[in-house]
């Protein structure tokens, strides 16, 4: 500290590591091999623009009147009823499995790596898949639907609030500890008050997810608007589409806005 | 406050703990709203206690398809499609995913309110949150198959697009939390608005944005099996047509290979992400001199 330092000269520039070209002409050839496998054309834009704007334009054309039909009203409760029911069933499922996920809660490493291993299985297939497969175990409807974002929502709640248990402070943890409390004590006292803001805030961000992806799921069989969806591409029935597009957008705009007031409100 | 006296005071009470009726309140809210939606679905319980069986009935199904030689005559060629439309969803994620980080970067810039001024930032941020409403296969259904066609590049131009709402917001945000001092010194030595922004914000900001593009090629890796259903190519397409047909082996084979090329990539893409946001590991203070 007494010693002034020298007086230091122009500071050198960092060498840059041979590694970044390396990456650079990785991605590249990456880009360039999956343009060539998706045949990457550009040019159905300009060319094709005509005949499909004859299409777009009956998009143009809402026919507000489906919009009022008593099966369209009830297909989108369903879609709704899908969503809150899976995401709360998905949440408190995942919350437990959250707290095993995480080396701070579960102190059986075989336990932990298995429960590990299981969440990105669950998450690594799509909400798509899981559509798909709960429609084949139960049937075409909304049943399907909702165990499908169950499921969709036990991997990414799971994930989130995992990690956020990995970054507690341990303070509370050690107060627990040298109190005598158990494994499932030190996890209801010193845990889970840190985790709950995050947690909740995770299953409104869900929520949000969900109102879309329940919409999604009704095109492969899972009841609600996105069956109707299906049913009038099918019949070509572009003002009805369209309408229900319109509709779905208003009121995934109304409950972004309503969820992002709530989590505004938890994060204080 | 003022006249709080300087003497000794007795030992506080145990704190009075805050009233919890609100709390309580807004749970059994909560929970009605849970119940009215379950009733409103009307699901039919009993197939609820058929779930098991049926489950275990299409897992042995579905592991028999994975369990016969792959190398083998039908197999090999069922794990060879697979891995094609796996392919080509990778492709279609990635592709996708470029095309929408080069948009949505300048979009980011116009939508944060220290790099933009206030009646560009409104508009540009109204359109990605638009934009972010819409689920992909919207995207698909109105504008590309229409003028694209039922092809992989309709279902890629989709995901493009829809990666342009999140990129945008997530880059907006990451723009808006930079620190003003690099800035300041880009300004103090004279650099006009553009290089302000190349020098000042963008390194501040890129490993940020490098990551959040990683995630969405991760998502859009998912999110491009819906496109597959209405016909616009990728992973989904195979799983459309095989569980209309309730091939259950070629399903197992199918969702094998989902499973496992998911797995790696995100965990390529997670290391990669963890390595630009935390830096290098860091060397040994020895090796460190050495390079000085």
């Amino acid at each position: 500290m007494t010693t002034a330092p020298p007086r230091s000269a122009r500071p050198v520039r960092p060498r840059r590591s041979p590694l970044v070209g390396v990456v650079l002409i990785a991605l590249v050839a990456v880009t360039i091999a999956a343009g060539l496998v998706i045949e990457f054309d550009l040019l159905p834009l300009v060319t094709r623009f005509t005949r499909g704007w004859s299409v777009i334009s009956q998009f143009l054309l809402p026919d507000w009147a489906f919009l009022v039909r008593p099966s369209t009203v009830a297909a989108l409760g369903t879609t709704l009823a899908t969503a809150v029911v899976s995401t709360a069933v998905g949440a408190a499922i995942a919350l437990v499995l959250s707290l095993l996920a995480s080396r701070v809660t579960n102190r059986s490493g075989a336990l932990y790596r298995v429960v590990k291993l299981l969440l990105s299985m669950v998450r690594s297939l799509p909400d798509i898949a899981w559509g798909l497969l709960f429609v084949a175990f139960v049937g075409v409807g909304a049943f399907a639907g909702t165990l499908a974002l169950v499921m969709f929502n036990i991997g990414i709640i799971a994930k989130l609030t995992a990690e956020t248990v990995d970054a507690v402070d341990p303070g509370p943890l050690e107060a627990a500890d040298a109190a005598g409390a158990n494994t499932a004590q030190r996890a209801r006292v010193a845990v889970l008050p840190q985790i709950l803001p995050g947690f909740a805030s995770y299953t409104m961000y869900v929520f949000e997810l969900n109102v879309r992806a329940a919409t999604v799921l009704g095109m492969v069989g899972a009841g609600g608007i996105g069956n109707l969806l299906a049913i009038e591409l099918a019949r070509f029935n572009y003002d009805n589409l369209s309408a229900l597009i319109v509709l779905l957008f208003v009121v995934v705009l109304l409950l972004d806005q309503l969820s992002g007031l709530l989590r505004r409100r938890l994060a204080r | 406050m003022s006249a709080v006296p300087s003497t000794l005071r007795p030992a506080p009470a145990r704190p009075v703990p805050p009233p919890r009726w609100r709390l309580v309140l807004v749970e059994l809210a909560a929970l009605a709203l849970v119940l009215v939606c379950l009733a409103g679905l009307q699901i039919k319980w009993e197939r609820l206690a058929d779930l098991p069986a049926s489950i275990g009935l299409y897992t042995s199904l579905m592991v028999r398809g994975l369990l016969n030689n792959p190398f083998s005559e039908p197999w090999s060629g069922y794990w060879l499609v697979s891995l094609e439309f796996m392919a080509q969803s990778l492709a279609m994620a990635w592709i996708g995913t470029v095309i929408g980080a080069m948009l949505s970067f300048p979009l980011g810039f116009l939508a944060a309110s220290n790099t933009a001024p206030r009646w560009v930032v409104i508009p540009i941020r109204q359109l990605l949150n638009a934009i972010r409403a819409v689920p992909d296969v919207i995207f698909a259904i109105v504008i590309m198959v229409p003028i694209v066609g039922l092809t992989p590049m309709s279902g890629t131009l989709a995901l493009a697009f829809g990666s342009i709402g999140t990129l945008g917001k997530l880059t907006s945000e990451a723009i808006e939390g930079i620190q003003p001092g690099p800035v300041e010194a880009v300004r103090s030595s004279g650099a006009g608005p553009l290089q302000l922004l190349r020098w000042g914000v963008a390194p501040q900001i890129m490993p940020e944005v490098i990551a959040f593009w990683l995630y969405r090629f991760e998502v859009n890796i998912r999110a491009g099996a819906i496109l597959g259903v209405v016909g616009a190519g990728g992973i989904g397409s195979l799983l459309s047509n095989l569980f209309g047909q309730r091939e259950w082996d070629r399903i197992g084979i199918a969702l094998f290979v989902i499973v496992a090329v998911t797995m790696i990539v995100d965990a390529i893409s997670g290391a990669i992400r963890h390595r630009v946001i935390a830096g290098a590991p860091s060397r040994p203070a020895t090796a460190s001199g050495a390079i000085v």
